[in-house]
């Protein structure tokens, strides 16, 4: 157990390391992302350890979270486990350039979830798992890190903004695992109205560029 | 690939995608899109992003130490570490989905004849809702005109083909909505294969379509 005063600290370096930071070599250099790449590189026990006690109870948040048909929180544990054995097993494929260790290890626990549904739910197997849908090909271009962090930083600062009804959907559609039809049906709104708050919030997250930024981009040039 | 493609899915189902909510078929569907198509490939990178930072936020939940004791044991059975490779495409042009689809089911998996120029090979995909298939135009090959009596989503893998509306080429992804109607042409250079996925028998706008009809059923399997 952590003391009240290293809790503190704690929570104080998560925030911090929370911010994807770059080095001066240009490098992604927030703590997750370095422990990450130091348990793909050389299987280090201690920064999976680390790392376990940060992201476990996040994947297990996440897991409790879910709503999906057929969702039970007896499977909470589970999923920690085989998310952490994901990440220890896949950690060399991890590319700090693409993504933060916090999103990548987002990407796992989404695709474990999915085929542990996919698992409970068909009657006949499914010759693909949901990380094949993710597949890259061969001659992907690389990604420029610069503007990936920007883009980080930006959704990170502006999802704690947005207005509360596109928060509540966003959370009904990653963390509850609701499509925009069912989201649509519980909230009692049309599926467009569901749509267009999803839409304004991307635009808010420069994810979309907003129509009108769209039309000065097209001046622009 | 990085020619621009004229058609995408839409926002809304990308972001289903990165939530992991959009059911399996449309999932094929996206994914064999996003093998051709780098706009949507680097969006989704953001709509992970967003996903992460949910997830990053919300309360964490305590995990109890046994489990880290199992997932270390567990990770101790690996050694000697081998790092998992990520698995080599069937074959290159295709996207990974859809290759490892074609590897999976190479048994069974047979063209039949569905019109003068139209074949089919159905996939297993363990889900009930749509019939996931090949379809292959062979060059200048005319298709019935029909309209659809339930979503269908097409990406088309190689070659090209046309319909009144306008030329969909590699990598374009369609959707189509009852009252959509239709008559795809083969271009005239090669054969068209198109990945798709079919939620109900389409409607031929023939009068004597109905003769048609025991083949045109579908077959989710």
């Amino acid at each position: 157990m952590l003391t009240k005063k290293e809790e503190i600290v704690d929570k104080h370096t998560e925030k911090n390391s929370r911010v994807a930071v770059l080095n001066l070599a240009g490098k992604r250099s927030d703590k997750w992302s370095l422990l990450l790449v130091s348990v793909g590189e050389t299987r280090d026990r201690q920064a999976f350890a680390q790392l376990f006690k940060h992201f476990a109870p996040l994947v297990k948040s996440f897991a409790q979270a879910s709503r999906h048909e057929g969702w039970f929180p007896g499977l909470s544990e589970d999923l920690v486990q085989e998310v952490m054995i994901k990440v220890w097993q896949k950690a060399a494929g991890y590319n700090p350039e693409k993504a933060s260790a916090t999103t990548w290890i987002y990407t796992v626990a989404r695709n474990c979830r999915i085929d542990m549904l996919r698992r409970k739910s068909n009657t006949q197997h499914l010759p693909l798992e949901n990380e094949d849908f993710w597949h890259e090909p061969d001659e992907e271009t690389p990604v420029s890190l610069l503007r990936q962090k920007r883009s980080e930083d930006k959704v990170q600062a502006s999802l704690a903004q947005l207005p509360k009804e596109q928060d509540e959907i966003l959370r009904k559609v990653y963390l509850e695992g609701k499509s925009h039809a069912e989201a649509s049906h519980e909230l009692g709104l049309p599926l467009g109205t569901v749509k267009s708050r999803v839409r304004l919030a991307l635009q808010k997250m420069q994810i979309l560029v907003a129509p009108e930024l769209q039309d000065e981009l097209i001046h622009d040039h | 690939m990085t020619t621009k493609l004229n058609y995408h899915p839409d926002h809304a189902m990308l972001v289903e995608f990165a939530a992991g909510t959009l059911d399996t078929a449309a999932s094929i569907c996206v994914s064999a899109h996003l093998h051709f198509c780098e706009q949507c490939r680097a969006e989704l990178l953001s709509l992970n992003e967003v996903g992460a930072q949910l997830m990053a936020e919300a309360t964490p939940e305590p995990v109890d130490d046994s489990v880290l004791d199992s997932v270390m044991a567990a990770i101790d059975g690996f050694k000697p570490f081998k790092a998992l490779k990520a698995e080599q495409p069937i074959s290159s042009s295709f996207p990974f989905s859809v290759s490892k689809l074609i590897s999976d089911s190479a048994a069974t998996l047979t063209w039949k004849r569905l019109t003068a120029s139209v074949d089919i090979a159905r996939f297993k995909t363990g889900q009930r809702a749509y019939e996931v298939a090949l379809h292959k135009i062979c060059a200048g090959g005319k298709t019935p005109k029909h309209d659809h009596n339930g979503l269908e989503f097409t990406v088309v893998l190689k070659g090209s083909f046309s319909d009144e509306r306008a030329v969909y080429r590699e990598g374009d992804f369609l959707l189509r909505q009852p009252g959509d109607v239709h008559q795809p042409m083969g271009a005239q250079n090669g054969e068209c294969i198109c990945l798709s996925a079919l939620a109900a028998p389409i409607k031929l706008s023939n009068p004597l379509g109905f003769l048609m009809k025991p083949w045109l059923r579908i077959n989710p399997m």
